[in-house]
């Protein structure tokens, strides 16, 4: 189709056809034959048009509220999907899930290599340092200040007693410093 | 033009807040116009009748998404058209209307005032070309088809379209032309397949 028709082409269609496009319709066949097309095609669409104002039965609006409640169902997930403030909880909830799940899978993965390690018997023994003190209560006797610093770790130098034959104590202290942590 | 500081905006922004008045007063406002769409598609009152609901009933639940970027009409006009076409296409429906559809007074109707058809075409021939109508109808985007329809069948101008539309002047034309050609392109496509086919 030629500008002369493109640029008039509604113009043309609803039948005022401006004279320079009157003009060009006279002397193109192609534009003439699309411009016919297009009337017949307009007045096909034109066909659904409805014959006559039709108005729905008495009660409409009662039925649609039936079709409403039929479909939509009050539920406390509308609160959540229809307030800004609701899709705001929702997000933050979904944000604080996300941030528990990947805390609780960082310390699964940081306490793997303790519970699948070699030394799994020793971690279930009870852990005590040289003197018989249970090491953790001796590493918070030493933070809390009952004890220095320097006491502590003479202690935990000291050689094992010799009723535990197979307790590998370097195993045992590092075992218990990092449950220690974990508590 | 902005359609966020009209009377009708008004109206929007109390049903979005869930006001039942104002969707009633929605509901009173656009029926007739609805149920005339659908009637003026399908031609059949009960299943108008059953669209105009599922219509009215999204509207309801979606009108918390209008944008106000269209008027409240267009909007309407859109959802209605594609839930006509929604239900074409669920009832897969080839031949659009066969006389078992109608009911007396239907058919009495459509024979009495049908303005846009050569009153002299028989029935069936009417029917089948509202059945191609339908049918190219499809083959156009949600926009394109309610932008059509609008134009031809509700007799918008161009100016009006864009108030309506939001668009300007010169996008409605080229939006129009494109959806023009490719209905030839469709109906020409349609018209060498069915020999085909037979």
């Amino acid at each position: 189709m030629h500008r002369e028709i493109y640029e008039r082409l509604e113009d043309v269609l609803s039948g005022t056809p401006p004279d320079i496009a009157v003009k060009h319709l006279k002397q193109c066949q192609e534009c003439r034959d699309e411009v016919i097309s297009m009337r017949a095609q307009a007045a096909l669409v034109r066909q659904l048009k409805p014959p006559v104002e039709v108005e729905p039965r008495a009660g409409f609006y009662a039925r649609v509220l039936e079709r409403i409640e039929a479909e939509g169902p009050v539920s406390i997930w509308n609160l959540f999907a229809e307030s800004a403030f609701g899709k705001r909880i929702a997000v933050a909830s979904l944000a604080l899930a996300l941030l528990l799940g990947v805390y609780l899978v960082s310390i699964e993965r940081s306490a793997e290599p303790m519970v699948a390690g070699p030394s799994m018997q020793t971690c279930l023994a009870p852990a005590c340092d040289a003197a018989g003190a249970p090491v953790a209560s001796t590493l918070s006797a030493a933070i809390s200040g009952e004890d220095a610093p320097g006491v502590v770790l003479s202690r935990l130098d000291q050689e094992p007693p010799n009723d535990q034959p197979n307790h590998e104590p370097n195993d045992d202290m590092l075992v218990n410093l990092v449950t220690y942590r974990e508590q | 033009m902005d359609h966020r500081n009209s009377e009708e905006a008004e109206l929007v922004k109390r049903v979005q807040a869930r006001d039942e008045m104002a969707f009633r007063e929605i509901v009173e406002r656009y029926q007739s116009k609805v149920f005339s769409i659908i009637y003026g598609i399908l031609r059949n009152r009960n299943d108008a009748e059953d669209i105009a609901q599922q219509v009215f009933a999204k509207i309801y639940f979606s009108i918390k998404n209008f944008d106000f970027r269209s008027s409240l009409l267009t909007w309407i006009y859109k959802i209605t058209v594609n839930e006509c076409y929604d239900y074409l296409r669920k009832k897969r429906v080839r031949k659009l209307v066969y006389e078992s559809d109608f009911s007396e007074e239907d058919a009495q109707r459509m024979e009495a005032s049908e303005p846009a058809t050569d009153p002299h075409l028989p029935i069936d021939t009417r029917l089948a070309q509202r059945d191609l109508i339908l049918k190219l109808l499809s083959k156009l985007s949600e926009e394109d088809r309610s932008l059509m329809l609008l134009k031809e069948v509700e007799g918008h101008s161009v100016e009006e379209l864009a108030q309506m539309t939001g668009l300007n002047e010169n996008t409605i034309k080229v939006k129009l032309f494109r959806t023009r050609q490719k209905l030839l392109k469709a109906a020409s496509r349609l018209t060498h397949v069915r020999p085909l086919a037979r």
